[in-house]
């Protein structure tokens, strides 16, 4: 038992100490610029494709559900505004984070875990290099860059996606649609919206390069760390959600 | 140049290494063998810092390297050329690229002269065509070669550590490997090489160390390993009249 306290308080020193490392590589030298260009292809354009195809898919069903129900209270006109708050200061950052844990998150485990696996990372530091600087702060700082600009990607389609369903299957007015979409793009909205990105991305980021170095006893190992790197950052997202949520509605002056 | 004293070290709680002590000269060859898991692989990993002692003192060139920062460590570790099991190519990068890598990070090489010297690298070990290749469209002999290859690329080590270079090879891509060893040995750079296969053992190594349970069991020359009467070290030598027979 003390032993196993012992064991999960390193883990924790370990992951803030390479989570904080991780980050600070960003602003010291050297830099390993091709692999921060790799890295922000792979998390950002390689999850281009399926942020944009389920974000469109949960505008229209959140609309259909909205129009559905708010038609029964008479307040059908309001879909577009319900639609674009849920949409741009919860479901759109949430959402995509989830995503980009599953596709970015687990390739990231995976991907230094077979290099922990087959002593690629040992090499590294044969040679010298530093595997957090190397492997760590790429991944890191692409993941911060790149989540914000799909969440706004994903928003976006989310917003068509959901005027798609209220104007053509819903048959409200288009322009109505917009101008609510307008009315609430107002700076306490965006700003809860597009922080959120930053810090999920900074968590995936941090928890799946963590989980890959951490890797251990072959295929079986590997296995695990993925599976916990993903289950870990789906948690992780969903709490650090409520606990922004409060602060930032705190913060932002919206009363509960 | 190396040397261990009264080191201990284990994973987590399974004990691996205890108060194992020796020391190897820079022009030694000496073979460590023994058994899966008695810590072969993890005298290397101790000898270049990328473990820490439980216990003990490993010193480099007199210098204990046990507390050094992973900055001071560069200095210890291109002492070494390391060579791990299996070569440990970077799968994302051809085998050009992984060849060039340590003249990236050690030279200011242009990309002509990168170019130039790592053909030539690989023309030594007959691998100049494969240098647009990736290393997933190599064989495990090509792999190791391309390996060795690139731990000599930026400087010419002191001492080389290779770890199990032919397990799992054929005979023929194993001959290739010795040769190359001796080859690389030649100019008075010892090495350490840890295997199991009793084989590769006695063509390269002068001085033989054998591990079980944590503890050297044997540490001498050829004649004095061929007469021990250890009960592990006959079975190992038992091998060697299998493949002296076939």
């Amino acid at each position: 038992m003390k032993y196993r306290v012992k064991e999960g308080l390193q883990h924790l020193q370990d992951f803030y100490r390479l989570s904080f490392q991780g980050l600070m590589g960003g602003v010291r030298q050297p830099f390993y610029f091709k692999d921060w260009i790799e890295q922000m292809d792979y998390a950002g354009s390689g999850s281009l494709f399926i942020v944009v195809l389920i974000s469109l898919f949960i505008g229209m069903a959140l609309s259909l559900q909205l129009s559905a129900e708010l038609s029964r209270l008479g307040l059908k006109m309001y879909t577009g505004k319900v639609v674009g708050i849920s949409i741009i200061r919860e479901i759109g950052p949430v959402l995509t984070a989830l995503i980009f844990a599953g596709r970015v998150g687990s390739g990231i485990a995976s991907e230094l875990g077979s290099m922990v696996l087959g002593h690629q990372v040992d090499t590294l530091r044969v040679f010298g290099v530093d595997p957090i600087k190397k492997l760590v702060t790429p991944r890191v700082w692409s993941a911060i860059l790149m989540l914000p600009v799909l969440t706004i990607i994903g928003d976006t389609v989310s917003l068509f996606g959901a005027y798609y369903i209220a104007v053509f299957v819903s048959h409200q007015s288009g322009t109505f649609f917009w101008s609510s979409i307008r009315d609430i793009l107002i700076y306490e909205n965006v700003l809860a919206g597009s922080i959120k990105p930053f810090i999920f991305g900074f968590l995936i980021a941090c928890i799946s390069c963590y989980m890959g170095l951490s890797t251990k006893g072959g295929a079986i190992g590997l296995r695990r760390t993925t599976t916990r790197a993903v289950v870990l950052s789906f948690i992780v997202i969903i709490v650090a959600d409520f606990i922004l949520t409060r602060v930032l509605l705190y913060l932002l002056g919206f009363t509960v | 140049m190396i040397e261990f004293e009264k080191v201990s070290f284990s994973y987590g709680q399974r004990p691996i290494l205890n108060d194992l002590s020796f020391s190897v000269q820079e022009n030694e060859r000496v073979a460590i063998l023994g058994g899966s898991g008695d810590g072969k692989t993890t005298i290397l990993k101790l000898i270049v810092g990328l473990l820490r002692p439980d216990s003990g003192r490993i010193r480099i060139d007199g210098e204990e390297i046990n507390k050094k920062t992973e900055e001071e460590l560069r200095e210890v570790r291109i002492k070494f050329s390391m060579v791990f099991q299996e070569g440990a190519l970077f799968d994302s990068l051809s085998v050009k690229e992984n060849v060039a890598f340590p003249l990236r990070e050690y030279t200011h090489m242009t990309e002509e002269e990168i170019d130039q010297k790592v053909r030539e690298l690989l023309r030594r070990v007959g691998l100049e065509e494969a240098i647009h290749q990736m290393p997933e469209e190599l064989s495990g002999g090509m792999h190791r070669r391309v390996a060795i290859m690139r731990s000599v690329a930026a400087f010419e080590p002191r001492m080389f550590l290779y770890d199990e270079p032919t397990t799992g090879l054929d005979p023929v891509s194993a001959d290739v490997i010795c040769r190359l060893i001796l080859d690389l040995s030649q100019k008075g750079s010892g090495f350490i090489i840890v295997t199991h296969k009793m084989f590769d053992a006695f063509r390269l190594a002068r001085r033989f160390m054998f591990l079980k349970g944590g503890k050297i069991l044997f540490d001498g020359n050829r004649e004095e390993l061929q007469r021990s009467t250890i009960p592990e070290i006959r079975t190992f030598l038992r091998e060697l009249s299998i493949q002296g027979n076939g």
